[in-house]
């Protein structure tokens, strides 16, 4: 591929991220709330007695340690500037916990869990979706309505519905959690495995109601792609049926997913949140309920952006990536 | 010489629910080795089944009904599905039409060459697969570096030879060429079928050549078997064929050829430069020096499309202008200019006295009602989401040449019946619902409807069967002199062009060659490309032989180039004006 290509791309996903930061600074500006007065008039509410005066110095120290008294501008640029450095600040409801050490712990929860069934759902749907156009029997014949059935149910749904039955009636698995209250998180084998024991559920959800998507979509292009020429040849040369499956048929028709993939990707943590929720898994989607639950806005700025960055990293990684799988786009094919 | 392959009571049925559609029907044939047979026939003639049939790739629900086919001990319509697909490229293999995507599009040839040997079993190592390759590449007369390209990065001619190369790795007893170059123009596929011919005589192997094209089969197969319906109607040697068909269906498809001339010189004596005047006043449509270059970003050479080039039509003495050219000549930059879908790089288009890229709202619905179109590909024309009707109704409202509904279906009816079909069996229905000779004369008859005084008709018969074509083009040509209609025919096919037009402009990689009357352009053609063009095309007649392919003469002194890329104009075409920019 061209260099100017990539650098173009760059180029681009730089201008998003500044345009998505801009956003994030001045629409909770425009709206009008000030956070450190609505975070001191909580305290103040629940800690009782506090005087007027002493509340109004307290918000213009506040207001200066997070440098809200300075003009607009400055504080454009130091926001930016800290964006940059992806410096999310301190959260106002944690304080002095930084953003960033939030963020720290959940993301990871967030990324295990999402990408994993993400990319599990796109394999097994793609995969499935493939076959069902191979070979057409009474199996695949009854299994895609099935997962069309999943696919028109949304997961926070099926969570609940896998919550019912084999968490609270079988008990086969826990209803929620990242993990057990009386283990301690640790680098140990029976760790990862209580982990994953509690992954089971939210992770079935997840894949149950998005493969059938990833089916239909690859159904559709198996169709089209087995009527093509090469496919026909493919066949007069008495090829086996593994290479025109794989090498001819899926690594064709898998094109398009690659870019629905991507999109994808970048929706799972926004796509996290009702799961992380019915689930109180502790990942990025639950503590974004809790900041906004509690207007920890430097918090929710945090999340938005971290959200802004997946997107855009993914959506270039995959730019950059689909020239390598699709040889026709490598330079302006005809 | 015992026959390589034996074919007896071979029958092919696609049945379904309802109906139960004999395809092949009791066909007898041999072929020997080293023998080529032809097999030719309108589409749906039961010429592809049969040789799906041999290699056992008969398209559900198609169903080998009856017969054996002999390969020796081999009978090959008897074998498992297993058993036939390890024949397939090692005893039988197929040469697709190569220009389309036969090839994987996401693996390099090479691949495309080695996958099928290790599919049967072949063993190689690094440098002995290496090796295979490039003696494949060599065989196809592919240059060494082909191999390592994907499909898109190759022309239509390359293409079509890597489906060779991939076909012959295993050394077949008998190859099924199925159309192979009939996406091909005609200089490129000379080329492709001569290194046909070679690769199969040096296999020995026995080749059988589908086509419609009668003309190439007269100039390369030995033995033809014509077929209707899925029935042999005539078996014979190609001489006895082509001198005495028995068939009166034979007769009728080796007349339907539009022939070619028998080259003779001119009419008149002509020399230099001489191009025709059409005056500024009664000028229909002019390019004016248009030149048209496509560029391809900061990183990519700017392609030439066409070379600046000055042509007018005359508005009171319509003609019918052919241009010819292989692809990517050109030809069809030259059909965006004139009808406005492209701005030219350099250079106008007048219009009526107005150049096209400035004119105002109104006077371009006026343009563009007045040169209408016509596509090559009756299929893709149409949006299949509607009816016929709507093709014509939209424009013959919206071009205000219809009032109303009723006055529409007034016109509608009359230019179908124009074009020889029946109105009101072609009303209401929808565009899958047609043949595609239907759905190329609805075409012609829609541009007819608005009335328009240029039709811009780019290979409007290239898809349609040899039969239908010389009625389109007579219906083209009726157009002309009843409703005063200039025709910009443009085509890679020089017989048509003959036959229809009244003047020809040879067109090579953007720039003007040759220009003049269809006679002396083709009958006499004076430049060395319209000579190669020429000479070509494969005649219907087995006698007159198939002048083989000079290489590509390119000008190597720069008075050669001069010669090479001077354009001869000819005599003068009444009613039409052309100049070529580098010429002047």
């Amino acid at each position: 591929m061209d260099l100017s290509r990539i650098i173009k791309r760059l180029v681009l996903t730089a201008f998003v991220f500044f345009g998505a930061a801009t956003l994030n600074f001045f629409l909770p500006r425009f709206s009008g709330g000030d956070p450190i007065a609505e975070r001191l008039a909580q305290l103040g509410d629940s800690g009782g007695t506090m005087s007027a005066d002493a509340l109004s110095a307290m918000i213009a120290s506040y207001n200066e340690r997070f440098g809200l008294d300075l003009p607009i501008w400055e504080q454009y640029l130091n926001y930016l500037w800290d964006m940059m450095r992806l410096d999310f600040g301190y959260s106002i409801a944690y304080f002095p916990t930084r953003v960033w050490t939030l963020i720290g712990q959940a993301l990871p929860w967030t990324i295990g869990l999402m990408i994993t069934t993400t990319l599990i759902a796109f394999l097994a749907g793609s995969f499935l979706g493939a076959f069902a156009v191979w070979r057409k029997n009474a199996m695949t014949g009854t299994l895609m309505p099935l997962m069309m059935v999943f696919a028109a149910v949304p997961f926070y749904l099926v969570g609940l519905l896998l919550i019912f039955f084999l968490g609270y009636q079988l008990r086969w698995f826990p209803t929620g959690g990242g993990f057990s209250p009386l283990v301690l998180p640790s680098w140990e084998l029976d760790f990862a495995f209580n982990v994953l024991y509690h992954a089971c559920l939210p992770a079935a959800s997840i894949v149950l109601s998005s493969i059938g998507i990833w089916a239909l979509a690859m159904r559709g292009m198996m169709v089209t792609v087995a009527g093509q020429d090469y496919m026909t040849f493919a066949r007069a040369r008495g090829l086996s049926d593994r290479r025109m499956f794989f090498s001819y048929g899926i690594r064709n028709a898998i094109l398009p997913q690659v870019t629905t993939l991507g999109l994808a990707l970048g929706q799972v943590v926004t796509g996290a949140i009702l799961v992380e929720i019915v689930f109180s898994y502790p990942g990025l989607g639950n503590l974004l309920l809790q900041a906004v639950r509690g207007a920890d806005y430097f918090t929710v700025y945090g999340i938005v952006m971290i959200l802004v960055l997946t997107i855009c990293f993914v959506t270039l990684v995959l730019d950059l990536i689909y020239p390598l799988l699709d040889p026709r786009v490598r330079q302006g094919a005809p | 010489m015992a026959p390589l392959l034996k074919v007896r009571d071979l029958s092919v049925s696609f049945v379904t629910d309802t109906h139960k559609i004999n395809a092949v029907r009791d066909v007898n044939f041999d072929i020997a080795p080293g023998e080529k047979l032809g097999f030719v026939g309108e589409s749906g003639s039961g010429k592809t089944t049969t040789a799906l049939a041999l290699m056992g790739l008969v398209p559900n629900p198609g169903r080998v009904t009856n017969g054996v086919a002999k390969m020796g001990d081999l009978d090959l319509l008897g074998l498992s599905r297993d058993e036939i697909k390890a024949e397939r490229l090692r005893t039988i293999s197929y040469i697709p039409q190569g220009a389309m995507n036969s090839l994987n599009p996401v693996q390099k040839v090479r691949d495309s060459v080695l996958d099928g040997m290790e599919d049967h079993g072949v063993r190689m190592g690094r440098g002995e697969r290496r090796a295979v390759v490039s003696e494949l590449m060599e065989k196809a007369g592919l240059p060494r570096d082909a191999s390592a390209r994907y499909p898109h990065e190759l022309s239509g001619g390359m293409k079509q030879r890597a489906c060779i190369a991939v076909a012959i790795a295993l050394k077949p007893r008998l190859l099924i060429a199925d159309e192979p170059t009939s996406a091909l123009d005609v200089i490129t596929q000379r080329r492709v079928m001569q290194t046909l011919d070679r690769v199969q005589g040096e296999l020995g192997s026995g080749l059988i050549l589908i086509g419609h094209d009668m003309g190439l089969m007269a100039q390369f197969v030995d033995r033809l078997v014509v077929m209707r319906e899925g029935r042999i109607v005539e078996v014979g040697s190609t001489r006895q064929v082509f001198k005495s068909p028995r068939a009166a269906y034979t007769r009728e498809l080796i007349t339907s050829v539009p022939a070619m001339p028998v080259r003779r010189p001119a009419l008149q004596v002509c020399a230099g430069d001489r191009p025709g005047h059409v005056e500024d006043d009664d000028t229909l449509l002019s390019l004016e020096n248009a030149s048209k270059t496509y560029q391809r970003g900061i990183f990519k050479k700017d392609v030439v499309a066409l070379k600046p080039v000055s042509l007018r039509f005359s508005r009171s003495n319509p003609k019918i202008i052919a241009m010819v050219g292989q692809s990517g000549s050109g030809k069809s930059a030259c059909g965006n200019l004139m009808l406005g879908f492209q701005k030219p790089t350099t250079g106008r288009i007048m219009f009526g006295g107005r150049d096209v890229a400035t004119m105002k709202r109104r006077e371009k619905t006026d343009f563009r009602r007045q040169v209408q179109a016509v596509f090559q590909d009756p299929y893709a024309s149409f949006n299949p989401f509607y009816t016929i009707d709507h093709a014509f109704t939209v424009p013959l409202r919206r071009f205000g040449v219809a009032a109303n509904r009723a006055e529409a279906y007034d016109i509608m009816a009359h230019s179908l019946q124009r074009v020889g079909l029946e109105p009101g069996a072609t009303f209401g229905s929808h565009a899958h619902q047609l043949s595609g000779g239907q759905r190329q004369r609805i075409m012609v008859a829609r541009a007819v409807a608005l009335r328009p005084k240029l039709i811009v008709a780019d290979e409007p018969v290239s898809m349609v069967d040899a039969s239908l074509r010389a009625t389109i083009l007579e219906n083209i040509r009726q157009l002309r002199d009843d409703f005063g209609i200039s025709v910009f025919y443009i085509t890679h096919d020089l017989a048509t062009a003959y036959r229809s037009s009244d003047g020809v402009i040879v067109l090579r990689r953007g720039r003007v060659v040759e220009a003049g009357l269809p006679d002396e352009v083709i009958c006499d053609p004076k430049h060395p490309y319209t000579v190669q063009l020429v000479e070509s095309i494969p005649s219907p007649d087995p006698d007159q032989a198939w002048a083989r392919v000079r290489e590509p003469q390119e000008a190597r002194s720069g008075e050669d180039a001069d010669t090479f890329s001077q354009a001869v104009i000819r005599s003068r075409i009444p009613g039409f004006s052309i100049r070529s920019g580098t010429a002047a």
